[in-house]
């Protein structure tokens, strides 16, 4: 009988410390959940105006695999949503495209790449390549114009391939 | 065939490209803890990977039909390290039972995986990825193979540096370590690799 | 214990990473910016601090044979309040660490603590364990990311200092950009850096032992 007893007093303990730890965290999670969400869409919001400012922008309907979302800009073009993959994982980015089907601006989102290697793609000296570009890009090992980073050959392929992506998204929209 | 082809993928991803300790950095301690045999850092691997593949496929199941239903995904962490610890008693327990033979080469390092962040790392990552319940099952399996692959080439390297000729101040750990990086070295050789 | 005793053996000849070996993963994999290594520390050193404080208390309610699962539960919630707290206030950090901060759950440091130092003292020596284990932990990581971000990026600071956006900023320049190594910043450097501040705190740790000898002898 003592022996069921410990055993109760194990699972009581046991349990009553994750209902507490579950608890806070409840508490926790309900202070920050709008913070969390909040942030996320300013810095959407953010990445949007600057790639192509505009007053409003309109939300498109999407189905393309890598296409997250997308935004008529006014008549001043579009703004599509890419997620690609890069070296450490996802890259989430924005892309402008002009009413000419040029790219007016690309901006990072979020990304894991490696620090000082891939982490270098959210550099504006990097990202104004692709502006006012049309048409299919590559990077110049692959035969195309864009300076890939030094030592993050994948990062660039994978920033590259995803302004390819809100390109061609663009053309069948127009 | 093009699942086939993501598995493929991700399991030459996982055991070569971002091997868990080499390059992502996870499950350092028991790579440097038990590395010093051969053997023994055989046995530790197998049980890592086993580990690994039951976890994987266990915390994606008790994330999508529990914690996404309820939103709960803030729960993640604390679940997830639950449901580690007790698969890893679980899997103890019912090796002692059913496979006495296995636990007596296992039984040693069970205990100690339920700290080893590659497997914690694992569970977190294949839900960071979105990955499907296969496709996580393969990561976690593969994720082990690479682990195991790494502490076996490691535990050999570092039977000879036991009785190496070397300064006083790096005898022992410091010098595992700088082998440790020169094999992190040869791994970089694979990173960028894609096949499709 | 003195709490200046506690300190001189969080920071040197007991610091968790350089000489217990205790949480390298984490040490490792994030310091290869200034501003990395001390959001990491401090994350680390609040989580120890608060779950050495909690389990110091519970420590004569938790039964002997589920205290590891019961530390790691009260660990878990820590670590997830510090992780919900810095995505909603800091969300940079939390970008720029990722998965490594649910993964202090899992970082030796904080479990080996709670079982070694404050499932056995009081509250108030294990807050102070936790405080000076923390500062222990942050300096060796500070140590790090200046090294590993001098040599592989050649600038000092990054995401602190300089100009740019917080947490992305481009730190204080001291290497033209073509001579750095960049290979310091890749893996392979986080082993060798590690390696060689080991070695050289075990040199350290000795040559102190040795003083305290000598002064013992001539006394």
């Amino acid at each position: 009988m003592k022996n069921g007893k410990y055993i109760l007093r194990l699972t009581v303990t046991l349990l009553l410390i994750t209902a507490v730890v579950a608890g806070l965290l409840g508490f926790v999670n309900y202070l920050t959940e709008d913070k969390i969400a909040a942030g996320q869409r300013e810095k959407a919001k953010n990445a949007m105006q600057e790639v192509l400012p505009a007053e409003n922008y309109e939300p498109l309907e999407v189905s393309a695999e890598g296409i997250n979302a997308a935004y008529r800009a006014d008549d001043l073009g579009y703004v599509v949503d890419v997620t690609v993959n890069g070296f450490g994982g996802a890259i989430n980015m924005m892309v402008g495209i002009d009413a000419d089907g040029r790219v007016a601006g690309v901006s990072i989102v979020s990304h894991s790449e490696t620090a000082s290697l891939g982490a270098n793609c959210t550099r504006e000296d990097f990202r104004t390549q692709f502006s006012g570009a049309e048409g299919t890009l590559a990077v110049v090992k692959d035969g195309g114009t864009i300076e890939a980073l030094t030592g993050a050959t994948v990062t660039s392929r994978a920033v590259t391939s995803g302004v390819n992506l809100a390109l061609e998204f663009v053309k069948g929209v127009q | 065939m093009s699942t086939f082809i993501t598995l493929f993928t991700i399991s030459l991803n996982a055991i070569l490209a971002e091997n868990f300790i080499l390059v992502k950095f996870l499950g350092i301690c028991p790579f440097m803890g038990v590395s010093k045999k051969t053997d023994t850092a055989l046995g530790m691997g197998v049980a890592v990977i086993f580990v690994m593949a039951l976890a994987s496929a266990a915390t994606w199941a008790v994330n999508e039909f529990l914690l996404i239903r309820l939103g709960l995904e803030y729960m993640q962490t604390v679940v997830f390290i639950l449901v580690i610890a007790a698969l890893v008693q679980f899997v103890e327990m019912f090796l002692q039972k059913a496979l006495p033979a296995l636990y007596q080469a296992l039984g040693i390092y069970l205990p100690l995986i339920t700290t080893n962040c590659a497997v914690l790392g694992v569970a977190l990552l294949n839900i960071q990825n979105g990955y499907t319940f296969i496709e996580s099952v393969v990561y976690g399996v593969t994720g082990g193979i690479g682990f195991t692959l790494a502490i076996v080439l490691f535990s050999s390297v570092r039977e000879r540096l036991e009785d190496c000729d070397c300064p006083k101040a790096f005898r022992g750990f410091p010098l595992a370590l700088i082998a440790a990086g020169l094999l992190a070295l040869s791994f970089m050789g694979f990173s960028g690799f894609k096949v499709f | 214990m003195s709490f200046k005793k506690q300190l001189k053996d969080g920071l040197l000849t007991n610091n968790p990473v350089l000489s217990q070996l205790l949480g390298m993963c984490s040490t490792m994999a994030i310091t290869t910016t200034l501003f990395n290594g001390i959001g990491m520390g401090l994350s680390v050193m609040v989580i120890l601090i608060c779950s050495n404080v909690v389990i110091s208390l519970l420590r004569k309610v938790i039964p002997d044979k589920i205290r590891i699962a019961a530390y790691i539960v009260v660990i878990a919630g820590f670590v997830t309040m510090v992780d919900l707290l810095l995505k909603a206030y800091v969300p940079a950090l939390s970008e720029s660490l990722g998965v490594f901060i649910p993964l202090i759950v899992v970082n030796c440091i904080i479990l080996g603590r709670a079982e070694a130092f404050a499932s056995k003292h009081g509250v108030l020596a294990s807050a102070a364990d936790g405080l000076t284990q923390g500062i222990g932990y942050t300096a060796a990581l500070v140590v790090m990311c200046i090294i590993r971000e001098f040599l592989g990026s050649g600038t000092f600071g990054k995401g602190v200092f300089g100009a740019g956006s917080f947490g992305a900023t481009d730190g204080i320049r001291i290497l033209p950009e073509q001579y750095p190594a960049l290979l310091v910043i890749l893996p392979v450097g986080g082993f060798l850096t590690l390696g060689c501040l080991i070695a050289f705190t075990q040199w350290l740790n000795r040559r102190i032992a040795q003083k305290e000898a000598q002064k013992e002898a001539v006394e």
